[in-house]
């Protein structure tokens, strides 16, 4: 395990290689993001957007190259769990779940691994923070409700919030976007903005939908496994 | 009707019945959640199938039908669970394989062996009144294991369920909670086998599941009514049974029926 605390980076990937069995997905890739950061990967499918993702939460090895999250870098299976725990993660919404899960319950499951696990059950102040994190997306009413009866955007909105409940130094959203029509899009989009500017996360957003720049500090096009264009994004 | 009730049971083969369909109704209809919200009910279906092929491989090797059926519906889960998560097969593609094969392989296995076909064909009505108490105590164990396993990993199952890519960032096993869920389905199939047979095998697992989902708004409610909706069927179809001299199977697959029938018209009046 190695520590750099002094870091100045969230995440720094260093001459990143990594592959699925023989075939190769990135290429000798390294990219920094600074702590507080906002970034913004773009690219066709298979560009190795949603890979750059995996290894940044430890759920890829790299095949080349080191990856470093949160000044801890990620090569070995204890030190990927510890950074799991300071990691939020959105995926693309979940088109008609067939399980019945409460959103209190929905947002609650994000703490796994931390508060609870095996057998071990949340308590009443996880329950509490649950609430607290469904406030923050403005469905703090719907708590005790089926996720099954809400809408695509309100349930990704209780996605955020269970994103958030660790309290996270980084958030990765992979196609937070996808599948939402244009009005639950735009306000997914504000409530990111707005709840990155009261918290202050790092955020790795990986979407092949072009996204507002109210998301991004800047934009990156990956192609093939490698960056094919890099931009600052003027405020 | 007391009285016919007090005479049923004081015979061992139906007490014995009776406490198998008990503890089925109430803990493997809890598997049923997990078919539904993984959309596995065309692996359940093969499964099924294979224990067809199970049973005729039983009566060729000289031993029963049913521990046949049981074996071989406990190895496929474990393999069509592995193949599953490593996703180099779809999941229909896994099922077309093997409900085909099995199918193929009983039809050889009878034509080759001279193993009359009728005989295979029980596993598809099920003998509940050869239960023995040894069965019984076999039923309770699986019933047990479902029922632990639901409890142990109650939260762990619910985000397999809901988001498995989110499940494997947190750091949950997903693999191995995939495969233990296709064992835990193998297991749970094989002995609703014994009891109702391989065609109403639903009756006990899907339907009461599905109820359930209708009108319940979190996990652990879908599980309770699963299980109210799974002793409601074995209980009432039980019943059913004694008392008009019906077949136990049919009689339950009935009730389940009737109660997904009625699930359905309420919970679209509600909806209204």
């Amino acid at each position: 395990m190695s520590i750099h605390s002094g870091s100045h980076y969230a995440v720094d990937l260093q001459s990143v290689s990594a592959s699925y069995g023989s075939t190769p997905v990135l290429d000798n890739l390294t990219l920094q993001v600074h702590k507080g950061e906002r970034i913004v990967i773009s690219g066709p499918n298979g560009s190795g957007k949603s890979t750059l993702l995996k290894l940044i939460s430890g759920t890829m090895k790299p095949t080349d190259g080191t990856v470093d999250v949160l000044g801890l870098r990620l090569d070995n299976q204890l030190d990927r769990q510890r950074i799991r725990q300071q990691i939020g993660f959105l995926t693309q919404i979940q088109q008609d779940p067939e399980i019945a899960v409460s959103v209190c319950e929905s947002v609650l499951l994000g703490l796994w691994g931390t508060r609870f696990s095996w057998g071990k059950r949340p308590a009443k102040a996880d329950r509490d923070k649950a609430i607290d994190r469904l406030a923050l997306v403005g469905l703090e009413e719907l708590a005790h409700r089926d996720i099954r009866t809400l809408s695509g955007g309100q349930r990704q909105r209780v996605a955020l919030a269970r994103a958030l409940i660790r309290d996270p130094a980084l958030v990765l959203m992979d196609e937070p976007t996808t599948y939402l029509d244009s009005t639950a899009k735009e306000d997914l989009v504000n409530r990111i903005a707005e709840l990155h500017r009261q918290l202050g996360f790092t955020s790795i957003i990986v979407s092949h939908e072009p996204l507002s720049a109210l998301l991004s500090d800047r934009r990156i096009h990956l192609e093939s496994g490698t960056v094919q264009e890099y931009r600052e994004v003027q405020p | 009707m007391m009285g016919t009730l007090v005479e049923a049971f004081s015979i061992p083969v139906i007490r014995h019945a009776f406490i198998g369909m008990t503890i089925a109704g109430a803990t493997l209809s809890l598997l049923g959640v997990i078919v539904v919200s993984l959309h596995l009910t065309a692996i359940r279906f093969t499964l099924m199938h294979v224990g067809l092929l199970g049973a005729a491989a039983g009566l060729a090797l000289g031993f029963s039908s049913t521990t046949g059926a049981f074996t071989l519906v406990l190895v496929a889960s474990v393999v069509m669970g592995t193949m599953v998560n490593q996703k180099t097969v779809a999941a229909s593609s896994i099922s077309g394989l093997f409900m085909t094969g099995s199918l193929a392989g009983a039809f050889l296995l009878l034509a080759g062996t001279g193993v009359p076909a009728m005989q295979v064909f029980d596993i598809f009505a099920g003998n509940i009144l050869m239960m023995t108490q040894t069965d019984v105590v076999f039923t309770a164990s699986v019933g047990m294991v479902v029922v632990l396993v639901f409890v142990f990993a109650y939260r762990e199952i619910q985000l397999v369920l809901l988001n498995r890519e989110l499940a494997q960032v947190l750091g949950v096993p997903v693999d191995a909670i995939m495969t233990g869920m296709f064992v835990l389905l193998g297991l749970g199939i094989a002995t609703a086998l014994r009891l109702v047979g391989a065609l109403l095998v639903d009756a006990i697992i899907l339907l009461p599941a599905m109820a359930a989902l209708r009108f319940a708004r979190n996990f652990g409610m879908a599980l309770v009514l699963s299980s109210l909706f799974g002793l409601t069927t074995t209980i009432g179809g039980f019943l059913v049974a004694l008392f008009f001299d019906l077949p136990v199977g049919a009689s339950a697959a009935m009730v389940a029926t009737l109660l997904l029938g009625i699930s359905m018209i309420i919970a679209r009046i509600s909806a209204h």
